[in-house]
């Protein structure tokens, strides 16, 4: 079977409509981030986080008025995973033990007959969760840099940095804005926590490791069509590797999407960021990074 | 076939290498599946008997993380401020106090070293100040004429020391717990991260591990002044009560709202757990403050007295400030069953010093009550009947056994040199925990299942090839996983579902260049040859940066998410590895050997 064999797409052709698509993906993400603040989870927001698992199904609205008036505070509820697992999330400050106590004896008030168990808790304190909020940062901000040098030092040219990081935030704050979007209209949580963390640097390198072997077989035709010009052999470069950059994201989203069903609650936004951010990867490493390059390439030798 | 001798000796080394380590937890996986069958009592006889062996296969297992197999991950922080202010004793003044509470908001807001930032703050309020001037040991060589730079250097070595103790104070409390394979490690200059795998009572275990069981007696508050400083107090009330209230509505006094007065000349008053806040409230204004009588303060009963109408109500009790004795005289503790009541409660000896000056303290008070205090609240303040000489005391008013077996330990195991704070504290249970491992190893089926299938539909035999790499590649990251006794955690699982869909990524490449290069007219040989050394450029760019990644998530991340990073790595360096050379070995040996026509689809 042979997909994509002698492709020839005018990717650069339809770099403009790349444009317009993510210009308007990227400042709608932005503005989402701006206005509605990111959605942070326990693990950079602190709190106490209770997953208890019924019998019986339970409702989330009952549950919800009332623990609103013991907890203080308007605790989030939602269901975990499936109709009698709940995740009770609350800000109130005194000792996970007498929040469980005061949890545990006004739901045996409200189900009676529907007897629970305590799945999970997290505990974490705001001073540990800023901790965690800036040892994210750094990670972040430290894997952008590195990939920078990196691909200064292999391809021996700025433009290709520059290009191959702008795909990188591209990617990043799309999934950031998607997540912050759809938080409230997904059955699932997307909360950025320390997995999202983990998932959005997977999603950097896979995305970089598309764009990579891009910029390799541009580096590699430049030496044996030397006579050609920059934007065709760039063309000509995204064809070459097509076949390949589909059936990599192929195989990936394959596994990702297997995650995403089989791979339990806990995974759900992890997964989900991964998924969104394949197709992106994908996506940029076609018609963002190296068009960047044309871009930057451009007016670099026209000012020289 | 030449030139592979190289290739198949490694690729055999790998194997053997991966068995090597994967062996112990075949075999652990092996004998449970055995004990299971026992019943209870031969279980148990097995495990004695097979003790050694059990306990080594163990400790060689690939260990699951705790998302895995349920328990509790707790962070804790040494008070390093406390500590700081705690070393200069008596010397510690209000500048002191000032000092520390600023460097430690500063430390925090900035991520700097707590100690720096109070030298730096200290110096910026008085350049030619010196900290020495609360420091002074002659022990440790600190003296009047100590830099400052010196006493940061020994507050440093101090708090060392102190991170230190702490470990291995939380390590006995633990042991004696008794937990299974408990992993207690220091992070940074002041935390330790805990985790207890299979942990039921984490009430229990909290108060274990932050219990600094600072135990002090001291002496009741001098009953006449302090009864009439309680009558005072209940008055004040009463009359702000009258000088606001002129609209002659019912009389309404804020204190007995929530106190009610009590006969005893020791005590303010009873209150339910709920209003006992309030009660302090009321209590720590500057008016009432100032009414205090010398040297007495104010603590709660640590157990409530059966009230009326079925509350519980905790009593407010006047003692004095000094504390008379700490609980550093005590050389023994156990728990003793009260001969008539069979009520729990925890008996103490001291050594011959706090002997001595129990014996003076009881002698000079009898008739009068002696306060036993655990960690600011009063458990019991019996009246002295006789002098006490063989330094003997007792804790009562527990809740239960528990309470007194922990309370033993950790006496025994020392007090913690500075309070421990819980930063963040992760429970799962074991059942969630199973469902975890069963949807990760769901989703590793399916995904292996449906990347093989797809690569032999594009690929033909290459793509057989591939799946063969790819198996020994999932078998290559366990293999690692164990050599470097990492933990799988369920993000580790999530990195290796990950794995199987990039690591082909490898094959891929190779591949789709041999497609490249036949269509150019080349010899299947020549073909291969060529799409081998062409893409190896793509293939180590795209892995280097991934695993670059793994570095820096793995520097960075905590807990589960440095799990992540070991497969991530570990999968990158097994995937480039069987992808690379073992295709090969397949792909040439096919040829060569066999002379078959290996298609690419």
């Amino acid at each position: 079977m042979r997909w994509f064999e002698t492709p020839n797409f005018d990717f650069n052709g339809s770099r403009k409509i790349a444009y317009a698509i993510s210009g308007i993906l990227f400042v709608a993400s932005l503005v989402a981030i701006f206005v509605q603040g990111l959605q942070y989870g326990i693990d950079f927001k602190g709190g106490k986080e209770i997953v208890l698992d019924f019998e019986q199904p339970v409702s989330v609205v009952d549950l919800r008025s009332e623990l609103a008036e013991p907890l203080g505070n308007a605790p989030e509820i939602k269901l975990f995973g499936s109709e009698s697992e709940v995740l009770i999330r609350t800000d109130n400050e005194s000792p996970i033990s007498e929040v469980q106590d005061i949890i545990t004896s006004n739901i045996q008030s409200l189900y009676p007959d529907n007897p629970f168990s305590v799945e999970k808790t997290d505990v974490i304190s705001a001073r540990f969760a800023e901790d965690l909020k800036w040892g994210a940062l750094q990670a972040v901000i430290y894997a952008i840099v590195i990939i920078f040098i990196y691909i200064l030092i292999r391809f021996r040219n700025w433009t290709f940095s520059a290009g191959a990081v702008a795909a990188l935030v591209h990617d990043v704050v799309i999934v950031l804005g998607l997540f912050t979007i759809l938080s409230n209209h997904v059955p699932f949580s997307l909360q950025i926590d320390q997995a999202i963390i983990a998932a959005f640097l997977t999603i950097v390198g896979y995305s970089l490791n598309d764009t990579v072997v891009v910029f390799d077989r541009i580096r590699e035709n430049s030496n044996v069509h030397k006579g050609m010009d920059f934007m065709p052999m760039v063309n000509k470069s995204l064809n070459d590797t097509l076949s390949r950059t589909v059936i990599t994201s192929l195989t990936t989203l394959f596994v990702v999407a297997v995650l995403f069903i089989f791979g339990g609650e806990v995974l759900k936004g992890f997964s989900f960021a991964l998924l969104i951010g394949i197709v992106l990867g994908t996506y940029s490493s076609l018609f963002v990074a190296s068009a960047l390059v044309v871009e930057l390439e451009k007016r670099t030798t026209k000012s020289k | 076939m030449q030139g592979n001798g190289f290739k198949i000796g490694s690729i055999v080394a790998f194997l053997a290498l991966t068995i090597y380590y994967l062996y112990p937890t075949i075999q652990w996986s092996l004998e449970q599946n055995y004990m299971d069958e026992l019943s209870p009592s031969e279980t148990a006889q097995y495990r004695e008997e097979n003790r050694e062996k059990l306990q080594s296969l163990r400790e060689n297992t690939l260990s699951l993380g705790l998302d895995l197999q349920g328990g509790m991950h707790v962070t804790l922080e040494v008070g390093v401020p406390q500590l700081v202010r705690e070393l200069a004793g008596d010397n510690a003044d209000e500048l002191l106090n000032d000092v520390i509470s600023v460097a430690s908001t500063r430390a925090f807001e900035n991520d700097t070293d707590f100690i720096d930032e109070m030298v730096a703050e200290f110096e910026s309020r008085d350049p030619n100040a010196r900290l020495s001037r609360y420091y002074r040991n002659d022990a440790m060589d600190i003296t009047r004429r100590s830099t400052n730079e010196e006493i940061a250097t020994f507050l440093k070595t101090q708090r060392q020391s102190a991170l230190d103790r702490a470990v291995e104070i939380i390590r006995t409390r633990v042991d004696r717990y008794g937990v299974t394979e408990p992993s207690i490690l220091k992070q940074g200059n002041n935390r330790i991260v805990v985790e207890l795998p299979g942990v039921e009572d984490k009430e229990r275990v909290r108060n274990l591990l932050k219990g600094t069981a600072r135990l002090e007696f001291r002496l009741a508050a001098d009953a006449d002044a302090f009864r009439s400083f309680v009558d005072q107090v209940y008055q004040y009330y009463d009359n702000t009560q009258q000088a606001t209230d002129t609209t002659g509505q019912a009389q309404f006094n804020p204190l007995t709202e929530v106190l009610i007065p009590a006969q005893n000349p020791y005590l303010v008053g009873y209150a339910t757990a709920d209003d006992t806040a309030r009660v302090m409230e009321l209590l720590n204004t500057e008016d009432i403050q100032r009414m205090v009588p010398r040297n007495t303060t104010m603590m709660w009963s640590a157990n409530p007295l059966p009230g009326q109408g079925g509350q519980d109500l905790y009593q407010l009790i006047g003692v004095r400030t000094q504390v008379e004795l700490t609980g550093d005289v005590i050389e023994a503790a156990s728990v003793q069953f009260d001969p008539a009541t069979n009520i729990p409660e925890v008996s103490m000896t001291m050594n011959s010093d706090g002997a001595r000056t129990w014996g003076r303290i009881t002698g000079a008070n009898i008739g009068k009550p002696v306060a036993i205090v655990l960690d600011g609240y009063v458990f019991s303040y019996p009246n002295v009947q006789t002098k006490i000489s063989n330094g003997r005391s007792s804790i009562t008013g527990l809740d239960g056994v528990e309470e007194a077996e922990d309370l033993v330990n950790i006496l025994l195991s020392g007090a913690l040199p500075a309070p421990l704070d819980i930063l963040e504290e992760r429970t799962v249970g074991a059942t969630l925990g199973a469902e975890s491992i069963q949807a990760g190893l769901n989703s590793i089926l399916v995904g292996l299942g449906i990347v093989t299938i797809f690569m032999i539909v594009y690929y033909r035999t290459g793509g057989g090839i591939a799946d063969l790499a790819l198996i020994l590649n999932i078998i290559f990251i366990l293999g690692i996983l164990a050599a470097f006794k990492a933990t799988l955690t369920l993000p580790g699982i999530a990195g290796i579902v990950l794995t199987i869909g990039m690591a082909v990524d490898a094959n891929v490449l190779i591949f789709d260049r041999i497609r490249e290069e036949q269509r150019t007219g080349k010899t299947i040989k020549a073909a291969i040859e060529a799409g081998y050394a062409n893409a190896m450029s793509a293939i180590i760019d795209a892995n280097v940066t991934t695993f670059f990644v793994g570095i820096i998530l793995f520097s960075f991340g905590v807990g589960p998410i440095k799990g992540f990073a070991v497969t991530l790595m570990a999968g990158i360096a097994a995937s480039l590895f069987s992808a690379i050379v073992i295709t090969r070995v397949v792909v040439d040996y096919l040829i060569q050997a066999k002379h078959k026509a290996v298609s690419f689809g």
